[in-house]
């Protein structure tokens, strides 16, 4: 059946491939933050414990150890202990295997720091923030950067001159560089703009009118400070794509042709805009690490502060689960990019066409 | 999202001139609001805006002050606290003995709540009252015999919050009596309590908290008035350079967190609780525990020589912007009220001071020898038998600048000294692990940094009580340094003797020479490594949008920021300022 | 040699080859004509730029020239550590598969292509935050390195694939060279100045991950790093206090380095790749 629809054929042999990356991804994501051995369930004691004697204690840390399934415990329910009377550990892969049996049913655990909230309920109030500042950024980044790129490369001369070091400037600049400055001139020298926060401390999210507009206030100096950047980096990309393009046969051969300049721009575009999409899906993924330093500069609310609270506690079912969900929007992206490309590229759909 | 029984106007915003912004209590997201986990979020920890405790501490007077208790009296094996009568939770029921009994009973049956430790130093909460009024409001606590420490008691009247029974009682009934299920239950749906606030809405960007018309106190104890501000709003902020930039521009009215060079703050309207260095008050001593069961820590005279190597005027100018007195050997601090049990005398005589040539020399007294690179720099240090003297690692936590700016100059002074010491930023987690477990050389610590009755008895025993001595390894919340082993041949049973005997003495002169003696043991041991002084809290009020804050000018409460001990008094007493 | 006259004459490349000749310039010879101390105190905290304190003093009160000096160097080690290994582990994985093809060519390629889509930073974060014994400055290079390799590997790989069957490979082939030898003696010459330019842009990207993490206070704890200066400003207040010289001059010298790193690279690609020179 298959053989009849190529492009069903393609997207499915994606889809799995992206099903192996992401197996391979949620691996990584529970082994790396193990693999130092500090122990969460201490600073949870520290917080719990001052006070108590050695025994009373003792039961609270097996009461931890137990929840959060890190030792083995006998059918009574109690927690084994070796010789020397210290808990016996569960081994890490046995630790994992439960760990995907619990995520396949949409169960991430309960979060160490935050005991005892859910890590789901915490990655839902934070990351609606996260993408509403990410999503739009990326995307208007991307389609401006693309726009000033083929400009470039087409007008060339004293724009392109002028341009060029520029956005190379822009590029070359770390996000948080661009933060920190944004955040000294705007939000404490002149203050013109919040330097702190994602809206005003007097409000509630609510979609009221007040507070829409305190929330796009606050959101210009974090949204300026990734769209620079993401504008600087597209437009290097697409104006080499189309300098390139510019010099290929088929330009050279439908100017001789003398078709329309606008129509040979329009294909000249098309053609350099799918590799500038692919580069979206895999900046996609740096980019998702950028907020996090964006978020602690502008103390935003959203994913990125979570991960590092979680990371410098040892919050380990807060820090998979939100390296989890990021893989996971990140595979998406790239899933999509790919059928997106898959789709719209001649060179690939014939390609298709003729592995039939 | 939390419920949000009552907000502001329509559009959900808080009136700025009816609303008081806090910062610097809260950190992380809140997680649970109930009264019986030992740290649950603000402002159920630190504040008594819903729970409140039987009695205010005044640290600048020393006495007590009423809250849900009008009165308190020592007495002989025991302590008797008498209710106000007029006390309320907010449902409407009054506040009872039986409440107050109730919430230190919880503490003899589960052995995990803050309360628990306090059985230890009692043996029964009596209502002598019962059957003759309608309800009883007398409250005696019998103190043990053996461990007689009416000190103890007296600071959890000032920091244990009172849980109304009629509704934790049916909630503990419900889990057949399981506190581990109890302890999981949040308390955020407006809980009945019985201060000033009620829980209003929490998410992980602010808590908010807003004003009970109806608060018991507001007759009772302030002539009728109600608190100035509608709205207590803590926004969680992520680290303290946040706070200093919401206390500038006026979107933080009052913070108790470390903001640096608060002087450059002053014409963005930041005030503090002196107008002049070291505009804090101290209250508590940050220092370096010593575990000496290590070597070469074990050595007196090498505790001694690092004592006097380290330079405390870098650490007051540099790390703590100069918020600190100069340093002074010992540990009672010789200024406020424990000032008149210090002794300047005992100081210069068994004392240590910043002296790099004294540390030279003490090192070289015990037979130390340090080997100095090409570069002047230290390479190592050898013991009398030539041995190469293993580097002793300070702990501190990474992330934590002040203290991380303190160590590096510890370190610096040490080595400059001939002494071989480095820093070691380990992660919170690893940090308290290593701090309980005794496995550390050195390491950062503030002992029993709040202001209480039991002040400065209550930091002597945190530094120095052997009574549950353990091995490193086995976990101990007090001692952390292993000091005076008491199974050692070197056990000074002294040390124990005032300690026990300190809690239990009336006369001011016995007090002082007790104090004095263990001051001078202290210093004379060298069993930790004090290094600067410390407020029990950074009190910071913006003055844009509030007036009449209290300060040392116009002291009419402590420097407690609003909400938390005696600064909830100051709630009645600050005004909006008129735009 | 041809292709190096052709760099020596394209403005792009001198720009790029001044300023990061002149940061290194300042990382190596400062020390010689100074002194150079960034562990002594000389004043108070943040005190502005004077005669004797160029740039002013941080908030340990310590020379700012000082500490950017040992930053740069420590910056200047990340990068070149963690852009060689990138290097090398990319180029190898990219040659090797890219020549022989077949199944190994696409394990490698699966492979590279998973760690591509993985988030960097998260697994450096996840890495580097497990790492109890201390994170010093050299195996901060390393997890970078280890993390950064893909996208060389897969340029690298397209390289060499197309170079497979050329006429001077099949030679070698049939006069009987082991793969190693062809790889060594008639694949990697051709891509040599590939290879560097690869290196070049994993020496910034080495640069900025350095910067990035030590932003997020998981830096190096044995040495200064200009992403450590800026965190240390920043959390000590430099911003509010106004004390621009704490954290200004580290900023243009991480963006110096990316800068010039990014010019270079991009001069070379248009005189290696003549299709973009016009």
């Amino acid at each position: 059946m298959l053989r009849n629809h190529p492009q069903l054929k393609h997207i499915l042999s994606r889809a799995g491939w992206y099903l192996l990356t992401f197996l391979v991804a949620v691996t990584i994501n529970f082994f790396l933050p193990r693999l130092g051995d500090a122990n969460p369930v201490d600073a949870m004691m520290a917080k719990a414990s001052s006070g108590l004697d050695t025994k009373s204690a003792r039961e609270k840390e097996d009461a931890y150890l137990k929840e959060f399934g890190l030792v083995e415990i006998d059918p009574q329910g109690n927690v084994l202990r070796d010789a020397a009377g210290k808990p016996q550990r569960t081994s890490l892969p046995v630790q994992f295997l439960r760990y995907l049996g619990m995520s396949l049913r949409g169960d991430l655990g309960t979060s160490i720091l935050q005991h005892p909230k859910r890590v789901s309920e915490i990655i839902k109030t934070a990351l609606p923030w996260t993408l509403c500042l990410q999503l739009p950024t990326i995307i208007f980044g991307w389609i401006f950067g693309n726009l000033l790129g083929a400009l470039a490369a087409y007008k060339r001369g004293v724009f392109d001159r002028g341009f060029y070091p520029l956005a190379l400037l822009a590029s070359a600049v770390p996000a948080f560089c661009v933060g920190i400055l944004l955040v000294y001139v705007f939000g404490i020298t002149l203050e013109w703009f919040p330097a702190v926060g994602g809206y005003d401390d007097g409000l509630i999210p609510t979609m009221s009118w007040a507070f829409l507009k305190s929330a796009s206030y606050y959101y210009v100096l974090p949204f300026l400070s990734i769209f620079l950047i993401v504008v600087g980096g597209q437009a290097i990309g697409m104006r080499s794509m189309c300098i390139y393009e510019l010099g290929t046969d088929y330009v050279k051969y439908a100017k001789l042709l003398g078709i329309r300049e606008s129509k040979i721009l329009l294909y000249m575009f098309r053609n350099a805009m799918l590799p500038q999409l692919t580069g979206l899906a895999l900046a996609l993924g740096s980019m998702v690490g950028g907020a996090l330093i964006t978020e602690m500069i502008f103390s935003y609310p959203g994913l990125g502060m979570a991960v590092l609270t979680a990371i410098q506690g040892n919050d380990y079912p807060l820090i998979t689960g939100c390296t989890l969900l990021v893989t996971v929007c990140v595979l998406i992206a790239n899933f999509t990019v790919d059928i997106l490309v898959g789709l719209l590229d001649p060179r690939i759909r014939a390609a298709q066409a003729g592995a039939r | 999202m939390g419920c949000r029984p009552d907000q502001g106007d329509s559009s959900g915003g808080f009136p700025r001139s009816e609303t008081l912004y806090v910062g610097g209590r809260q950190w992380g997201e809140p997680a649970s609001f109930n009264p019986l986990l030992s740290s649950p979020d603000w402002p159920v920890s630190g504040t008594n805006l819903l729970y409140e405790y039987l009695l205010f501490y005044d640290p600048e007077s020393g006495k007590m002050e009423p809250l849900l208790a009008e009165s308190y009296e020592v007495r002989d094996g025991e302590i008797e606290v008498v209710l106000n009568p007029a006390a309320r939770w907010n449902d409407g029921q009054p506040i009872t003995g039986w409440d107050v009994k109730y919430s230190y009973d919880l503490g003899q049956r589960y052995k995990g709540i803050p309360i628990a430790p306090i059985w230890k130093y009692i043996t029964e909460v009596k209502l002598t009252d019962e059957g003759a009024s309608p309800y009883p409001r007398h409250v005696v606590l019998v103190l043990d015999k053996e461990r007689n420490n009416p000190l103890i008691v007296l600071d959890s009247f000032t920091e244990q919050r009172i849980v109304p029974r009629h509704v934790i009682e049916p909630l503990l009934a419900n889990v057949n009596g399981d506190i581990n299920e109890l302890n999981k239950l949040k308390f955020d749906k407006d809980p009945v309590v019985s201060g000033p606030y009620r829980l209003s809405s929490y998410s992980s960007e602010k808590i908010v908290v807003i004003r009970n018309d109806a608060y018991w106190g507001n007759h009772a104890l302030y002539g009728g008035k109600l608190p100035a501000p509608k709205y207590l709003v803590h926004p969680i902020y992520k680290s303290n350079d946040h706070i200093s930039v919401g206390l500038q521009q006026g979107r933080i009215d009052a913070s108790s967190s470390f903001v640096p060079r608060i002087w450059l703050k002053h014409k963005k309207g930041v005030r503090s609780w002196f107008d002049k260095p070291p505009f804090f008050e101290s209250a508590s001593i940050p220092m370096l525990l010593v575990n000496v069961t290590h070597k070469p820590l074990d050595d007196v005279k090498m505790r001694r020589a690092m004592a006097f190597a380290i330079n405390y005027k870098d650490i007051r100018e540099l790390a703590v912007s100069g918020y600190s007195d100069e340093m002074k050997p010992g540990i009672i601090l010789p200024f406020g009220l424990e000032s008149k049990y210090y002794s300047e005398e005992d100081a210069q005589k068994y004392g240590t001071r910043f002296d790099p040539d004294k540390a030279k020399a003490t090192l070289k007294e015990a037979g130390y020898t340090p080997v100095w690179g090409p570069d002047g720099q230290l390479v190592e240090t050898h013991d009398a038998s030539g041995n190469k003297v293993p580097t002793v690692y300070i702990k501190s936590p990474t992330g934590w600048s002040d203290w991380e700016s303190i160590v590096r100059i510890a370190v610096k002074s040490m080595r400059d000294a001939g002494i071989d010491a480095r820093e070691r930023f380990v992660d919170a987690s690893i940090f308290w692990t290593a701090l309980f477990a005794g496995d550390f050389d050195l390491m950062m610590n503030t002992p029993s940094p709040a202001p209480a009755p039991s002040k400065p008895w209550s930091r002597f025993e945190t530094l120095l009580t052997s009574k549950e001595w353990l091995p490193e390894g086995e976990k101990m919340y007090k001692n952390q340094g292993r000091f005076n082993n008491p199974k050692a041949p070197d056990y000074v049973p002294r040390i124990e003797e005032l300690l026990d005997v300190i809690p239990t003495l009336k006369d001011d002169q016995a007090l002082a020479s007790a104090y004095r003696e263990l001051n001078r043991l202290y210093m004379q041991y060298q069993p930790s490594l004090p290094l600067v002084y410390r407020p029990d809290q950074f009190y910071e009020v913006s003055t844009r949008h509030w007036s009449n804050f209290p300060s040392a000018d116009n002291p009419y409460t402590p420097p407690q920021i609003p909400g938390d001990r005696l600064g909830t008094k100051m709630l009645w007493q600050i005004k909006p300022v008129q735009n | 040699m041809k292709l190096f006259r052709g760099l020596l004459k394209s403005p792009a490349f001198l720009v790029g080859m001044t300023l990061f000749l002149g940061t290194l310039l300042i990382a190596f010879l400062a020390p010689l004509f100074m002194n150079i101390d960034p562990h002594r105190r000389v004043g108070l905290p943040f005190m502005p730029p004077s005669s004797e304190h160029w740039l002013g003093t941080d908030h340990m009160g310590i020379d700012m020239v000082s500490l950017l000096v040992a930053g740069l160097r420590s910056s200047l080690h990340v990068g070149f550590l963690a852009g060689i290994v990138a290097t090398i582990v990319g180029t190898l994985i990219g040659v090797y598969g890219g020549y022989k093809g077949g199944l190994l060519d696409d394990i490698l390629t699966v492979g590279t292509n998973l760690f591509l889509v993985i988030p960097s930073l998260i697994v450096l974060i996840l890495l580097s935050s497990s790492l109890e014994e201390g994170r010093s400055l050299s195996l901060i290079a390393l997890i970078i390195g280890c993390t950064t390799w893909t996208w060389s590997a897969r340029a690298v790989r397209a390289q060499s694939s197309s170079l497979r069957s050329r006429d001077h490979v099949n030679l070698a082939r049939i006069n009987g060279y082991g793969t190693f030898g062809i790889v060594m003696l008639h694949i990697l010459p051709y891509l040599l100045s590939y290879i560097f330019m690869v290196f070049i842009l994993q020496t910034a990207t080495g640069i900025l991950s350095e910067a990035s993490i030590s932003m997020l206070g998981l830096g190096p704890y044995d040495s200064v790093s200009l992403g450590k200066i800026l965190n240390e400003a920043i959390r000590n207040e430099a911003l509010t206090d106004g004390a621009w010289w704490a954290f200004a001059p580290a900023m243009v010298l991480i963006t110096v380095i990316a800068f010039a790193l990014y010019v270079l690279n991009t001069s070379m690609e248009g005189i290696f790749n003549p299709r973009l020179r016009k």
